[in-house]
């Protein structure tokens, strides 16, 4: 018994021990097994998590883009989008009937939250730089803080060309507050600040501390990528309708009007058939039915003969949905890959156009219009020299050099023209803007 | 923690030299026998007032040291009624004839974790079933698949009929709006990972969206690996009032269950073998063709084609064709039990094999157990319960898809003209009418599940203190859960849905997952027994760990009829890991004055890694009262023998999804490279825990010498701070947030009647019970949103506060608002059980209603748009009178979810059985040999427009059980079995 005893106390000690060790021990923090987690990224990256941020942003611009698009490219009449599955495509962006733009379905949310989410990738990639300790210049820093200044800026434009009287948020670094809805010239402003922030930045340094992908070939050093932050600036000014500033801007950017010069130079999206990665999204197997974009019909009617631009589409069987009918399929794009341009020469000599237009220089303008023309197989401009009609030319010029790329219906509300879009069936509606997300309150 | 321990210690030398106090002492022996004079081995002899006390030998015998005189012996053995007797030293020698008990009243179940309770003494309804309710009547394929009915206020439902089980197990309600709503399952003290995963059919199927957690590949339950013919006892806590000491992970309800152990004596060997079939419930038929038909469903083009096969004697009945094999089912049982004084032994093996109503499907089980039992020394006990499983399920491929391939989809979408039988060749036509033939896909594919189990728990008892008035035991257990399960899709380059550019030229996805499940604990159990009231008191301390790591790779452009994954054109593997540490302790004090008066209360506390602060401890609080008013003198005759009110309250919780406090960066890719883009879910540091609030009160009545028992329970189950996805403005960059922003009430009652209205030669055993649970969404944060199914078109719950949180809802909409169709609850629930025996033979069968409650059925949606439904000729819907039900349904489609929300009542002979046990007689003493014939879903009984109104394409998934798409049709099933027991 006694021995017993003395076996029962040593059990009772090493029980002691045990549960003292295994109750008093703290749990440990079990980090996201899974993903990389915000508050590790925002506060201590590594040169390569900051690289992937990176890249996350770039490819977060794709996301949802092609209902940017389809939204702006159908309201502008550029092209009608069929679906087989959802009849919205040609009924409320058409305004047919009564319908009119809803405000909590994808055309008006996926593009929007697309356009933020890359934000708030950009906003974490500002945190991780300000706060990394990795070797980087302070050069390095402020350069990589630039790109993704510019990146929201670019973004920020977007959605306020489909909200644009609603306003956007600009600030929206923390989600538990958020920034107010600036009124659209206010917005404006608030993009073209971040852009000269973005410019400022990338002053000092050779080299960014991340590379960038192929969409930036050209513009991947800060020096080169301070002439696309000029170039956005461009746009910015000519929406603000300040002439002078877009003119100089455009002169600052990677513009080049020579003769023969590329038009096609620019910044862009890019897509691959790498396991995961996207296609371009407005591309469709030609002569396709049920989902497919096909071209509006005026754009083949109204071009200029010779114009060698009415490439943009190609000629198709027959399509016809809820009345609307159309012979020729939208074809900027060529394959499953193809680049799609966020900001391109063409883009900026039509600026510099019409910014020479508006400041009263007409001869620059019409040089920069010949130069378009006749690259496109057409002759020189002809038409008055008033600013009017110069303006006119432009945005036809705009209307062929630009088609598909998101701006006819830009332009023409920037000149209160909306009403010259064409209507094709009794009740159809244009829209001058995407109602607000039901979610933003 | 530690430093209470430390004041624990001391309390208990003090303690142990009270208890070496010697004192003049006897030996009480005797023998104890039944009715028939048998030996009873293993009755527990307890000197009252005490806790010195025995268990009788092989022989029936016991010996017992009594410390003074005169002294009073307890006798109590499960299944008969407790006796006493007064022993002192001049008639030290006691010989006890036990009747068999008429009442569940005897029998203890669970309070703490380291304790039991006499039923009646309990202040919580515990529901309890043994092994011979669970395995006796019938055979049992899987452990979920045994439950059905047995239980009070337990709502089981099959998600399918496809072999290998998955069921969907709902304790009081609905008690969280996330997908895991599953109870905590706990094997002999081992956490049993019941996880649902799954096999990544999703790819081929497309049916839910990327990103979108509601899959819907009809995977089993985890569950389903127990043998049930190992389990000894099942015990059920339905809620907080009386899980609360199972603290963060209880909210769900925990099921205890207890296997087989060996007993002192003789080895005892039983062997049975069952052979028997199962076919389809309930066959629908098919639709009877013309030519006026064929035009308006199909076109007028399909009329030749219909009538040169009619004429052809080639219209098919591809009901029969698919869902009408016989499966064989086959189940050989080996056990054997025994043991000395010191050391008790059990193993038992199992083997099953069942082919499914759908060739190429089937289950096959190989179990193995060993439980050992080992006195070390006098005061120290080690126990060990050792399980190996391994099985194998081809499930086929049914459910919902976006890509019209599965079975139970082109099945719907094939008239009878088609042909899709193979040529002499093998080779299959293309499906004219979908894009797959479902005979190639039935006999080409495979979708297999894979176990490889094993689990293995100890228990080590050491008493610290016995003495006359008090004991003190320490209990240190230990569990390993640990299994891989292997998922093996495979989908050949043949089919007509992967070839032609149709698919991606053969798909193989094959899934790994490795679960490793850990956990520990240690207690003091201290009993002391003054005069008048005794005390029970528990501490402990536990540990759980979960490590769960799922691969799921998907191969796709497969070469030639190669499987292996590196035989592809490409390959995406995913990969999700869980890992996750509990820490907690509980302590608690059990009072128990004279059996009159019985309080328990407690508290666990808990913190864990899944918290966003894993070292802040919840606190889960609990208190009971139980009052045996007959120890007061009302009643306690022959008349009404127990009258106890009771109550209870206590408080658990459900941890957030797992992940939901990070806010991760998923991998993109662009160009080549792979990217980190911000997730769209907000992770939410802050999250609580849900947490359960039950109140529980009861009273219990047993009359007539115990030959009517009552059990009457009401509930009211509180769960707050429930975890939803709440949406945020878009321009915050993400979709949504998790957020504790809902409360939910649950109230219920629940009756339980048993009886044995006759005894003697003939006797019969009945049980009936009656259960209901109401709902209701009590806070909502958030606007009200529709959620589950598929929208509501075609039928959704809806979370609003005032309403249920299982009501359907669909269109029309009334400014903004769907209309109110249903509601997944049953009304209420009743089972009816009966046990009869006379001489040698017996009668069990087992009757389940369910009253109300209701299904969103879209396989009569699809059935309907492609023309195939077997009533859509019949005319009993349209209110008019003039549609056909095809017509009618299909006119209403778009405008009014109304016709796919369908009550889903029914009536089932759950299990039957008739055997006779042969004498030993007749046999030469060989052993006692039972022949028996038994079945299960014999008798079914309902409207549901459908195989089974039991179904859930969604699996476990709390909101959104309930839905039918074109699942894996159920069956019913016919045993013949042989049993020897020597």
């Amino acid at each position: 018994m006694h021995d017993n005893i003395k076996i029962k106390f040593s059990w009772l000690y090493m029980l002691a021990l045990c549960t003292a060790l295994f109750a008093s021990c703290e749990i440990d923090e079990v980090p996201d097994p899974n993903n990389p987690s915000e508050g590790v990224i925002s506060s201590d990256a590594s040169l390569s998590e900051i690289q992937n941020v990176v890249d996350g942003t770039a490819s977060a611009m794709r996301n949802s883009q092609q209902f940017y698009y389809e939204g702006v490219g159908v309201i502008g009449r550029e092209y009608y989008r069929f679906s087989g599955s959802d009849p919205r495509y040609t009924s409320d962006l058409l305004g047919k009937g009564s319908a009119v733009l809803d405000n909590n379905t994808f055309y008006t949310n996926n593009p929007y939250a697309g356009r933020y989410r890359a934000i708030k990738n950009a906003n974490i990639l500002i945190d991780a730089l300000t706060n990394t300790t990795a070797s980087i210049t302070e050069a390095q820093r402020a350069a990589g803080i630039a790109w993704a200044k510019t990146i929201k800026a670019h973004e920020l434009l977007l959605v306020l060309n489909m909200q644009y009287n609603n306003g956007v948020r600009v600030d929206v670094a923390d989600p538990d507050n958020l920034g107010p809805f600036l009124s659209y010239a206010e917005s404006l402003n608030a993009i073209r600040d971040l852009l000269h922030e973005a410019e400022t930045g990338l002053g000092g340094a050779d080299s960014f501390p991340f590379k960038l992908g192929d969409g930036f070939a050209g513009f991947s050093a800060p020096a080169d990528f301070a002439k696309f932050v000029h170039g956005l600036l461009a746009r910015v000014h000519l929406y603000q309708a300040d002439w002078a500033g877009a003119l100089d801007e455009a002169n600052e950017s990677f513009m080049d009007n020579s003769q023969g010069a590329d038009f096609y130079t620019g910044v862009y999206y890019t897509y691959s058939s790498a396991g995961g990665d996207f296609f371009n999204p407005l591309y469709y197997t030609p002569g396709s039915t049920g989902e497919t974009l096909v071209a509006h019909s005026s754009y083949v009617t109204d071009a200029e003969a010779g114009d060698d631009r009415v490439n943009k589409v190609s000629a198709r069987a027959n399509i016809f949905q809820d009345d609307l009918t159309s012979d020729y399929d939208f074809a900027v794009y060529q394959t499953k890959t193809d680049p799609v341009a966020m900001l391109r020469n063409e883009e900026l000599i039509l600026i510099y156009a019409e910014a020479s237009a508006q400041t009263n220089k007409p001869t620059d303008a019409v040089d920069a219009i010949n130069n378009i023309r006749q690259s496109h197989g057409l002759g020189v401009y002809a038409g008055g020299q008033s600013t009017d009609e110069l303006i006119d030319e432009i945005l036809l010029q705009r209307r062929y050099s630009l088609y598909g790329e998101g701006h006819r219906w830009i332009d023409l509300r920037r000149y209160n023209k909306l009403n010259t879009l064409p209507i094709d069936r009794v009740g159809d509606d244009v829209w001058v803007e995407f109602p607000r997300p039901a979610d933003e309150g | 923690m530690k430093y209470l321990f430390t004041r624990t210690r001391l309390v208990f030398i003090a303690l142990l030299l009270l208890s070496s106090t010697a004192m003049a002492q006897f030996t009480a022996t005797g023998k104890v026998t039944d009715a028939n004079g048998e030996p009873l081995i293993g009755v527990t002899v307890l000197a009252k007032g005490t806790t010195s006390g025995t268990v009788t030998d092989v022989d029936g015998t016991y010996s017992l040291r009594i410390a003074q005189e005169p002294a009073t012996l307890v006798f109590s053995y499960t299944g008969y009624s407790e006796m006493e007797k007064q022993v002192s030293r001049s008639a030290a020698t006691v010989n006890v004839t036990m009747t068999e008990s008429s009442t569940i009243l005897s029998e203890v179940v669970v309070t703490g974790l380291a304790s039991s309770i006499k039923r009646s003494n309990a202040a919580n309804s515990v529901a309890t079933i043994d092994s011979k309710d669970l395995t006796g009547v019938t055979v049992q394929s899987t452990t979920d698949g045994a439950l059905y009915g047995k239980f009070t206020g337990v709502n089981i439902s099959a998600n399918s009929g496809a072999p290998g089980g998955g069921t969907t197990v709902k304790l009081r309600g609905i008690t969280t709006l996330n997908a895991e709503s599953q109870p905590l399952y706990i094997v002999d003290g081992v956490y049993y990972d019941n996880s649902s995963i799954v096999p990544g059919l999703n790819t081929i199927s497309k049916a839910a969206g990327q990103g979108s957690t509601n899959f819907q590949d009809n995977q089993s339950s985890r569950i389903a690996d127990l043998d049930p013919e190992d389990i000894e006892r099942i015990e059920i806590l339905k809620g907080a009032s009386a899980a609360a000491i199972y603290g963060s992970r209880a909210a769900s309800g925990v099921i205890i269950i207890t296997t087989k152990r060996g007993k002192t004596g003789k080895p005892t060997v039983s062997i049975s073998q069952s052979v028997g079939f199962q076919q389809q419930l309930k066959k629908l038929g098919v639709r009877d063709w013309d030519a006026a038909k064929v035009e308006a469903a199909y076109g007028p083009a399909q009329v030749p084609l219909f009538e040169a096969a009619k004429s052809a004697g080639k219209l098919y009945n591809y009901e029969d064709e698919m869902y009408g094999e016989k499966g064989v089912m086959t189940n050989t049982r080996f056990s054997i039990g025994g043991g000395s004084e010191t050391t008790k032994y059990f193993v038992g093996m199992t083997h099953k094999t069942e082919d499914g109503i759908v060739k190429n499907t089937g289950y096959d089980k190989t179990s193995i157990r060993l439980n050992l039992d080992q006195q070390l020394w006098d005061f120290m006990d080690l126990s060990v319960s050792s399980n190996y499983v391994n099985s194998s399920a081809d499930r086929g491929y049914f459910n919902n898809d976006n890509t019209s391939t599965t079975m139970g989809v082109s099945f719907v979408s094939t008239p009878s003209w088609a042909e899709l039988h193979a040529d002499a060749n093998g080779n299959y036509p293309n499906n004219p009418f979908a894009p797959s033939n479902f005979l190639q896909t039935r006999d080409l594919i495979t979708n297999n599940e894979g176990i490889e189990r094993f689990l293995v728990g100890g228990a080590l008892t050491t008493r610290l203190i016995t003495a006359d008035n008090q004991s003190l035991k320490l209990m240190m257990r230990g569990g390993l859960d640990y299994y891989t399960l292997t998922t093996t899709a495979l989908f050949p380059r043949e089919l007509q849905f992967q070839k032609d550019g149709n698919g991606t030229d053969g798909a193989s996805v094959f899934g790994t997952t490795g679960t490793k499940s850990k956990n520990y604990s240690a207690f003091l159990v201290h009993d002391f027994n003054a005069e008048a009231v005794s005390f029970k008191t528990q501490l402990g301390v536990t540990q759980e760990e979960l490590d769960l790591n799922t691969v799921l790779s998907t191969a796709t452009f497969l070469i030639g009829t190669q499987t292996n994954l590196d035989q592809a054109g490409s390959v995406l593997t995913e990969q999700n890991t869980i890992d996750q540490t509990d820490k907690g302790f509980f302590g608690q004090e059990e009072i128990n004055w004279q059996d009159k008066v019985i309080a328990t209360f407690g508290v666990r506390g808990d913190k864990s890694s899944r918290n966003g602060d894993p070292n802040k401890l919840y606190y889960y609080p609990k208190g009971s009262l139980a009052v045996n008013l007959h120890e007061f003198g009302l009643g306690g005759n022959e008349m009404l023998s127990l009258l106890k009110l009771r109550g209870a309250f206590g408080q658990s919780g459900n941890f957030a999804p797992f992940g939901a406090i990070y806010n991760p960066l998923v991998p993109v890719i662009i160009g080549g490279s792979t990217g980190s883009l911000i997730g769209t879910r907000r992770g939410n540091p802050d999250i609580e825990p849900e947490r359960q609030t039950e109140i529980e009160v009861g009273a219990d009545l047993s009359f007539l010498k115990n030959k009517l028992n009552l059990e009457l329970t009401y509930y009211i189950k509180n769960v707050e701070d429930l975890i939803i996805p709440v949406q945020l403005p878009p321009s915050s960059g993400f979709d949504d947030a998790w957020q504790n922003a809902a409360d939910i009430e649950n109230t219920g009652v629940e009756l339980a009647l048993d009886a044995y209205p006759i005894t003697g030669s003939f006797s019969w055993h009945t049980r009936a019970a009656f259960w209901l649970n109401r709902a209701e969404v009590t806070r909502l944060d958030v606007p009200a949103y529709n959620v589950g199914a598929f929208g509501a078109t075609l039928g959704t719950y809806r979370i609003e506060e005032g309403k249920s949180p299982t009501q359907l809802v669909g269109r029309p909409l009334t400014e903004g608002i769907p209309t109110v169709f249903g509601n997944a609850e049953p009304d209420f629930q009743m089972s009816f059980n009966n046990n009869l025996t006379y001489g040698n033979w017996d009668l069990n069968f087992l009757f389940h209603w369910k009253k109300g409650g209701d299904n969103v059925n879209l396989s009569t949606l699809l059935s309907d748009i492609f023309g195939t439904s077997p009533d859509f000729d019949q005319k009993s819907l349209d209110p008019a009178g003039q549609l056909t039900n095809g017509n009618y349904r299909l006119s209403t489609l778009g405008v009014s979810a109304d016709a796919w929300i369908e009550d889903a009542s029914y009536i089932r002979l759950r299990e039957a059985s008739l055997g006779y046990k042969i004498p030993r007689s007749k046999v030469k003493n060989l052993g006692d040999i039972r022949l028996a014939i038994s079945g299960r879903n014999l008798i079914n009984i309902f409207d549901y427009n459908s195989y089974d109104p039991e179904v859930s394409n969604f699996g476990t998934n709390a909101l959104s059980s309930a839905v039918e798409v074109t699942p894996f049709p159920s069956s019913k099933s016919y045993h013949f079995t042989v049993g020897i027991t020597f």
